[in-house]
Parts: structure tokens; sequence; C-alpha cells
């Protein structure tokens, strides 16, 4: 039975992990129907920079967050304006984009080695490994407040989209660009604030996971394939939709280990991938991805 | 009397098969005309196998459209079982255990069936989905792959020097299939499947098969590929094998080079090797980012890769009205 | 395609070969030895790298101060030749050709970590070039009996049974139960099983003493243990044994310590007392995690040869004590020169033949080094057990003729 919360916990702990990376992801592919594979390099981007910020401040990582997401929105802004917008949209994009972004996360990665090295990083507080006891388990403080902000996260977010006038133009402009530069709805920098955003919520997503796990300049590609894996099962339809699609994920990936060794957990969520695009490709809420 | 109706287009221009003829030879015979060193013979021979890898690649990347991220899982699915079969007592001669690797790599490639029905980004994050759980799988069935440490083959220095011929052999193999493919009726209705699938189905071309065909000559191919490589190197190691900087280096020489014709999977690979061999010894720590604004430039300036470039060139020097004609970009 | 694009495409070939076959191999000075290596300088091992390349540097410098070798009469300075391999087998392996067949080099030191040791000893065996390392410690390697191949490491398996022994004698001595139950968690590399095997092997012979009741493999640069850790922590054994590098061992023991585990013995196999982890991981997370080293500075006040060695580290680099990392690179240089020194020559097979004949003194424990044609050619010096202490030292507790404390058996922490 204590097992079994302790895997409770689990999931729902890694969950909100999940949730927060994907956002970022199903963001700028559902408005820009751009796959960002520069994701990634974003999330490790914002890693470093909450290290930097701890390192040389002193500045507590939870505390930079607000940096950290200004940052990396600039660095969305730019990646966009500098370069996403020349690509050619819609399906014509598709290889073109993906390969683009590649090459972005290329970048990011070698500057990342020459800045900091290639060594393994962590931003260690006070409190990195102190442990609350909740329901005759021990949870890390950290988790639980990367849980907390993914919560937090997710309202804003809706928020956002349901409620603000920025939030409809941008659910607009994903349905229909076209028809948005009819009624007067500047479209490009709609699709310039989405790729900050989704950038910003990347980079949030990395200085969370600094003060989880350890990183170093490739980190990001496992972070940016369970993103996939999240966008994919939730569909692009609702920030609900995600938020569900990361808990099914971790409850597969946590659970698997009782029938898996432990090496092959990770496996579980690349064969979930695959396995709901080729059968349900519309993810489990949202709509149809073909074509 | 009605006139005869033109004949199609032979497959090959005769004069195109001289050259070709010619140039193979003339690379046969270099060792033994330019006394190259080890170190050169070697690099080579690595090419050749990289080109193979690059035009195999291609033909879903270029020819369907279908761009994999995912490739280095039956790159390494050959390795593993060319390199298994070398290992067993009596060993396997080696072709033959890189013909069974590259079989063993089509059989997966059949199996990723399901996944061609996808377009676009989501058959490539399928396959990178795909390739990541191969690599998974495989690294932890030590049994097959010895886990996350090297399977060593047993050293031979002279086999080694001979797998120039056998990697120039493949090579030329592969660019002549990559030609007539090109050339026939299959790559007509690759074309027709590459630009709208749908359209294509409509017009009597069944996709399902030809993709389904390419994809495991492909796989079947780069197989292949990977069995010579774990011969070259005497040992291969499941990570670098059937990881995803694998799987991305075949979609960067394609990239590079200009996807969809021939000429740019040959010139991408070269590149892809000598520049990788040059900056690994003397600037290590630029490589990646080199290659991500190699990416980045091509993509947003010249499509075709370097082979663009090359025809773009050539263009301007007044040679290449029917180079830029017959080039396709499709 | 036209036959113009053709002869184009193949002019090209022909004109990529020639410059390649043009570019010339550097002129070999034959007033200088010159003694290729890779090492991870950057990757998921650039610290140790680091490390390794103190070593390194510290024998070449010692060498040529006293003129460099002493070969056949002549005093023959000696050169090294380092490449950065960014810990990669690929990488290792490329440069390694590169080093033996384009820069010439006339021998061979090892990297770090047993994969690229595996891998690079391959190239040096086919162009017969002796490969001295103490960087790889894998059986795996060995067992291939290489002839050009020489291991200061000795085998991570004779690790897993060291600790096993000392576990033992606490069990006799009734501070474990009896039978004890084990967790057994390895990376999934050669030295992990290495190592797996050695603590398998000792708990069969045990006669029931203990019972390895969880026993899973996880990938190098593993991000999130926490499954694997909650299968751990369900098992509630006494001892936790895993076998790790740093990196894994430092984002595993957070997890760790963070799910508010404890078990009576905790060790990560060759890790645990390294500043680095100290440093990361805080003091107080880390006491009484036992480590099984190669060789420790402590074996400066029972060994003539480690203080030599440390004396000069010290004085070369400023006060700071070396762990394990130095010593092996540096020993591993030492011995090569020595052979060389030994053969009278620089023939490749005449040092060969001296260091598969060497009996050599050594800053080892055990005091002296062979390399055994029945190992394969690696070492198989004694490990020394190390456990970490509240006040930031790491005794030697293991084995008693070198032991400078008696083992804590079991972490005060959680004496359940």
């Amino acid at each position: 039975m204590a097992r079994l919360v302790d895997l409770i916990l689990s999931s729902v702990l890694l969950a909100g992990l999940y949730a927060t990376m994907a956002y970022g992801l199903g963001l700028i592919y559902g408005v820009l129907r751009v796959v960002n594979l520069a994701h990634g390099g974003v999330i490790m981007a914002g890693a470093y920079l909450g290290w930097v910020l701890h390192k040389a401040f002193g500045l507590d990582p939870y505390l930079s967050i607000p940096v950290v997401i200004a940052v990396t929105f600039g660095l969305g802004v730019v990646m966009y304006r500098l370069l996403v917008r020349h690509l050619p949209r819609g399906a014509a994009g598709g290889p073109a984009s993906l390969l683009l972004l590649f090459g972005v996360w290329l970048v990011l990665r070698n500057a990342a080695y020459l800045l900091f090295s290639g060594n393994d990083q962590s931003v260690r507080t006070t409190y990195s490994t102190r442990a609350v006891p909740i329901l005759g388990s021990y949870v890390s403080v950290n988790r639980l407040a990367v849980l907390a902000i993914a919560l937090v996260t997710s309202v804003l977010l809706h928020l956002l989209l349901k409620r603000t006038y920025l939030g409809r133009a941008i659910r607009a402009v994903a349905q229909n660009p076209d028809s948005c530069t009819l009624v007067g709805v500047d479209v490009e920098r709609i699709y310039t604030i989405t790729f900050g955003i989704g950038s910003a919520l990347a980079g949030l997503a990395g200085v969370l996971s600094a003060t989880i796990f350890s990183f170093n300049p490739a980190f990001g590609s496992g972070e940016l394939l369970k993103s996939f894996v999240v966008v994919v099962l939730g569909g692009l339809g609702s920030v609900f939709g995600v938020g569900v699609a990361a808990l099914i994920l971790a409850v597969v990936e946590v659970f698997a280990i009782l029938i898996l060794p432990s090496y092959l957990t990770a496996a579980v969520g690349f064969v979930l991938l695959v396995l709901v695009l080729v059968a349900r490709p519309g993810g489990l809420f949202g709509q149809r991805v073909l074509g | 009397m009605r006139p005869r109706p033109p004949r199609p287009p032979a497959l090959v221009q005769p004069r195109t098969a001289l050259a070709f003829t010619a140039a193979v030879a003339a690379l046969a015979a270099a060792p033994f005309v330019l006394r190259l060193s080890p170190y050169t013979h070697n690099l080579v021979t690595l090419t050749f196998l990289m080109v193979s890898g690059a035009l195999a690649w291609n033909w879903m990347g270029g020819y369907v459209g279908q761009v994999s991220f995912g490739h280095a899982a039956m790159f390494g699915l050959g390795g593993f079982v060319a390199a298994r079969l070398m290992l067993l007592e009596p060993p396997s001669p080696a072709p033959l255990a890189w013909l069974v690797g590259g079989l063993a790599a089509g059989v997966f490639a059949l199996g990723a069936h399901p996944t061609l029905r996808l377009r676009g980004p989501y058959f490539s994050i399928a396959t990178i989905g795909l390739g990541e759980a191969a690599r998974l799988v495989f690294t932890y069935w030590e049994n097959f792959t010895g886990g996350s440490s090297v399977l060593s083959l047993p050293i031979d220095v002279d086999a080694k020097i001979r797998l120039y011929w056998w990697g120039l052999g493949l090579m030329a193999i592969v660019i002549a299939a990559s030609f007539v493919i090109r050339r026939s009726t299959l790559g007509l209705q690759l074309l027709a499947i590459k630009a709208d699938v749908d359209a294509a189905g409509d017009a009597g071309v069944n996709a399902t098969f030809y993709q389904d065909l390419v994809f495991v000559l492909s796989g079947a191919v780069v197989g292949i590929t990977g069995g010579l490589y774990a011969s070259y190197f005497s040992f291969i190691e499941p990570n670098d094998m059937f990881g995803f900087d694998r799987s991305i280096g075949f979609v960067l020489m394609s990239v590079i080079g200009g996807v969809g014709t021939i000429f740019g999977p040959v010139l991408g690979a070269i590149v892809f090797v000598l520049l990788r061999q040059f900056l690994l010894a003397s600037y290590p720590q630029l490589y990646l980012g080199l290659y991500g604004l190699l990416l980045i430039f091509i993509i947003l300036f010249e499509p075709l890769g370097l082979s663009g470039l090359a025809i773009r060139v050539a263009r301007r020097f007044g040679r290449g009205h029917r180079a830029a004609a017959k080039a396709s970009i499709a | 395609m036209t036959p113009r694009i053709t002869s184009i495409r193949r002019s090209l070939f022909l004109v990529l070969a020639a410059i390649a076959a043009s570019v010339a191999p550097p002129a070999h000075a034959a007033d200088q030895l010159r003694i290729g290596a890779t090492l991870p300088l950057t990757g998921s091992e650039a610290r140790i790298g680091g490390f390794f390349k103190e070593g390194y540097d510290l024998a070449f410098e010692e060498a040529n101060g006293k003129g460099g070798l002493t070969v056949a009469g002549k005093k023959l300075p000696v050169q090294l030749i380092l490449q950065d391999d960014t810990s990669t087998q690929a990488t290792a392996v490329s440069l390694a050709d590169r080093l033996v067949n384009s820069d010439h080099v006339d021998f061979l030191l090892g990297t770090y970590a047993s994969h690229l040791v595996e891998a690079q000893s391959t190239v040096a065996e086919q162009n017969r070039v002796p490969y001295v390392n103490g960087g790889g410690g894998a059986t795996k390697i060995y067992k291939r009996k290489y002839k050009y191949l020489f291991g200061l490491l000795s085998p991570v398996e004779l690790l897993g049974t060291t600790l096993m022994e000392w576990a033992d004698e606490q069990q006799k001595a009734g501070k474990l139960p009896r039978p004890a139950k084990i967790a057994l968690v390895w990376e999934n590399t050669a030295h992990g099983k290495d190592f797996r095997t050695g603590v398998h092997e000792f708990a069969q012979k045990s006669g029931g003493g203990y019972q390895v009741v969880v026993d899973e493999s996880f990938e190098l640069n593993g991000k999130d243990f926490g499954a694997l850790l909650g299968k751990v922590k369900a098992a509630n054994v006494d001892l936790f044994l895993v076998d790790a590098h740093l990196p894994d061992y430092i984002t595993m023991h957070r997890q760790y310590v963070a799910s508010g585990m404890c078990n009576k013995v905790v060790s990560y196999g060759a890790r645990g007392a390294e500043h680095d982890a100290v440093k990361a991981l805080g003091q107080e997370n880390v006491n009484y995690i036992l480590s099984g080293v190669w060789w420790s500075p402590q074996l400066a006040s029972k060994n003539p040869q480690s203080k030599r060695f440390v004396e000069a580290f010290q004085k070369r680099y400023g006060g700071r004590t070396p762990e394990w990392f130095q010593a092996l690179a540096y020993e591993s240089a030492r011995v090569l020169f020595a052979a060389i020194e030994k053969a009278g020559s620089t023939d490749r097979e005449a040092v060969r033949k001296a260091l598969a004949e060497a009996k050599m003194d050594s800053l080892l424990p055990g005091g002296q080094i062979e390399f055994k044609a029945e190992h394969g050619q690696q070492v198989q010096n004694p490990f020394v057990l190390q456990q970490n202490e509240p006040d930031g030292t790491a005794p030697i507790i293991f084995p008693h003729d070198v032991a400078s404390a008696a083992g804590v058996a079991v972490n005060p922490r959680c004496a359940k």
C-alpha cells in the first residue's frame, strides 16, 4: 500500500514537470504549425540561465523564474524574427522547419559547451535534498514546488488563452490566419509573441528541471521527446488536455517499473508516442493531425 | 501509315554509363596508383560507406519526401546482426554477414509500416520515437549487443584495407540504384507520392506499396552499411550505432548536399566526413555549432544544399542550363 | 543527370581524394619521443579527464626535467600529443587512428573510462602500438588477450568482491543481519557488469549470507532515477550497492537523499570521496558512504612510491592532494617510460616485450605491478576501501594492512 502511494505521488509530481515542458511545444505547434526542434535547446538554456543566476548572484532558482522567463521569451522572439519567419507556412514548411530549428538547437548546444564546458552542473540550494513526509512517503521539496508552479502555469495559460484579447487573437490565428489578417489582426506579431511565449515556457521548464536534475549542454533531447509524447497524446485542443496527457505519460512510465526493468521504462514513452500517432492521430482530446 | 510512337528515353545515356564506369574504375585503382597513407585510405573507405548510407536515406527523405530521424535503428541493427554473425564459431564470411544484417534491417523497416501513413512532421516525430525506443531496447538487450559496451570483432588489418573496395562496390551499386530509381517509372511514382499522396492514389499509384518498398530498400542498404561500418572499426557500440546523433548524421548529409538529388547526398557525405575529421582534431568544440549554422543557412537560403549552390555557380558561368533543368528539385 | 554533372561529380571526388592524399604528415623528429593520447577534456567526463591530464603532465615534466628518457645511453625528451575525445567512443577511435597513422606517434597512453579504452585499444592493436592505460578497469577489455594493451586499473570485479569482504566482516561481527538483503544497481557498461559479477559471485558463495533482491541496470548519464530508487526503497534492503560514474553518482544520490532513503551500508563503487561530489551533495549527505578506489593519497604513509608522487604533485599543483585519477595517469606514463628505458630502444616490439615481462615497484596498493598474460595484461592489485567521515576525511578502512581507521559498520542515521 505504501508502495502504491509512492508510485502515485511520483506520477503526479512527474506529470507536473512533463506538462510544463510540453506547453511550450504545443503552443508553438498549435499556432504556427511549426515543430520546434529547438525546444530542447531552450529548455537547456533556461536551466543554464537559472544556474548562472544562482552561481553569480546567489539567486534562488525559484526567484529567478521571472528573469529566466523574460530572457527566454526574448530568445524566442529573436529566433522567430530572424529565422522562423522566413519559413514557408503549412505542410510545405514541414521538413524545412524541423531542420532549421534542429540547426538552431545544435548552435545552442555548442554555445553552451563554449560558455560552460560540457561538465554536468546542478543547482544546489539548502533545501535541495530536503524532503517532506506526505501520506507516509517522503517527497522532495523541489518536486513539490515544481508541481505547484506547473499548476499555476496551466491556470495562467488557460486564462491567457481564454480571457485576454491576446489569447483570443492567438486562438484565432491558430484557426485561420488569413481571416485574421482580414479583420485587422497583425498575424506576424501574434506569431512572434506566440513563439516567445512558447520559448518562455520552455525556459521555465528548464529552470525547474535544473532544481531536480543535473544537466549539461546535451540536456533537453530526452525532454523534447517526452514533450512530443505529451503533445501528441493530448492533442492541440486544450491546456487541460496537455495536463491530462502529461499525467498519463507519467503514470505509464512510473508504473511500468512494476513489470519492466527500470532501464526500459524510458522506452515506454516512445512506444506510446508511436502507438498514439499511428492509432489515434488526433490525440486523445484534440483535432486531427493528419494532413 | 501511322508514325511509330516515340521510344521512351533510355534509362541511362551511354555516355553517362561510360563516365560512371570510368570513375569507379579510377577510384578502384587509386590506392595502387596514388600510394595513399593508411589514414587516407581508411578515410576514403569511411566516405564510401557514408555516401551509401546518405543516398539510401535520401530514397526516403528526398524521393518520397518522408524525412526519417530514426534511420540509426536500421544502421545499428544491420551492424549488430552482422557483427554477431562474424563472432560465431565458425565466423560467417563478412559479405554474407553484411547481407543478413541488411535483411534484418529491411525487416525492421517493414515492421515500421504503420508509421508510413503519417505525413510530414508526424512521420518524422514517429521515427524519432522508433529510433530512441530501438536504441533503448538494444542497449538493454545485452546478449545481443553487449550492452552499453563495445562489441569487439577480431582484428584483421588486411580485411580493413580490402574494405575500401567493398565500400566502393557498395557505393557504386547504391549510386546506380539511385539513378535507376530516379529515372524509372518508380521514380515518377515516388515524385507523385511526395507531391500529394492522396492525388497520387487517385491517379492509380499504390502509395502504400511503394512507400513500403522504398522504406525497406532504404533500411536494408543502411543496414548493410552498418555491417561494413562494424567491420571497419572492428568494434561497434550501441549508443553510437543507434544514437540520435547517428540518425541526425544521415539527415545532415543529405540536406547539406541537397535533398532529393543524387549529387547531393554524395557531396554532403563527403563534406560531412571530411569536416568531421578536420574539426574533431582541430576544433572539437565547434563542430556542432558549425553543422547547425550550415543547416540554418541551407534551409533559409539554398534549400538544394551545396549541390544547389554548385548548380547556381555553374549556371553563372553559363555551363549549366541543361544541368539546372535536369537536376530536378521536386 | 547529365554526363556533365556526372563528370563534375566524379572529378570533384577525385580532386578531394587527391587533396586528402597530399595532406602531408608532419615531419617526424627523430630526436624526440612522441607519445599520443586522448582524454575526455570536454563532455560528461571532463572533470576526470582534466585530472588525468594533470597526472600525464606531471610525469612528462618529470621525465623531461631530467633531460628526457635514457635510451641506450642517449637522452631522449618526450612529448605528449593530447587530443580531446569528448567522452565519445567514435571520436576516441578516430583520433587514435589519426595519432598513429597521421601524426605518427611512437606509443599511446590511454584515455579515461572503460568503454573508451576498449574501443581505442582496438586501434592500437590493429596498428601494433603499445597502449598503456590507467583508465579502463572492465575485465572485458582484457579478455580479448590483446598483446599491445596494458592496463593499470585492477578489474572492477575485485572492487565488488572487496566491498563484500568488508561487509562480510561486519556480518560476522553481528553488525549486519544474516541473511542481509542487497540492492544492486549498476550502469549498463562492462564496468558495471563487472561490479555486478563481483558482488553476485560473493553472494552466491556465501551460503545464504546475502540475497540480492534488486538487480537493475541503468543507462549511463541517466537523469531520473526516481522509479529505480522507488523500487530499492520498497525492497527495504540492508546494503545499497551501486556502480556508477561521477555524474550518475551525483544525480542518483541527490534523488536518494531527497526521497528520504537511508540504508545501513551504501556504496557507489569507486565513487564517494570525490571533492566534487561533496561539493555538489553536501558533506552531511555523503557521510558513511563507502568507496573502493584503486589508489588513495593516504597510501603515502605506507608506500614510498606513493609518498614521492604525492609530494611531487603537491609541489607542482599548489598544495592540492591528488586522487586516484592523477595517480593512475602518472603511473601509466611512468611505467611506459620505465619500459622504454629498460628496453633500451624506442622500437615498439622491444618496448612491448619489456612491458609484458615487467615486474616493477609501483605506487599502487600492493607495491608492485605485473602485466600477466593470463589476465590479459591487466594488473590485479587490490583495492582500498574508504569511508566518508563527518569531519570531511575519508580514511582507508580495509584491507587492514593499510587501514588507518575502523569502518563504521552501519550508517548511524538509519540503524534500524
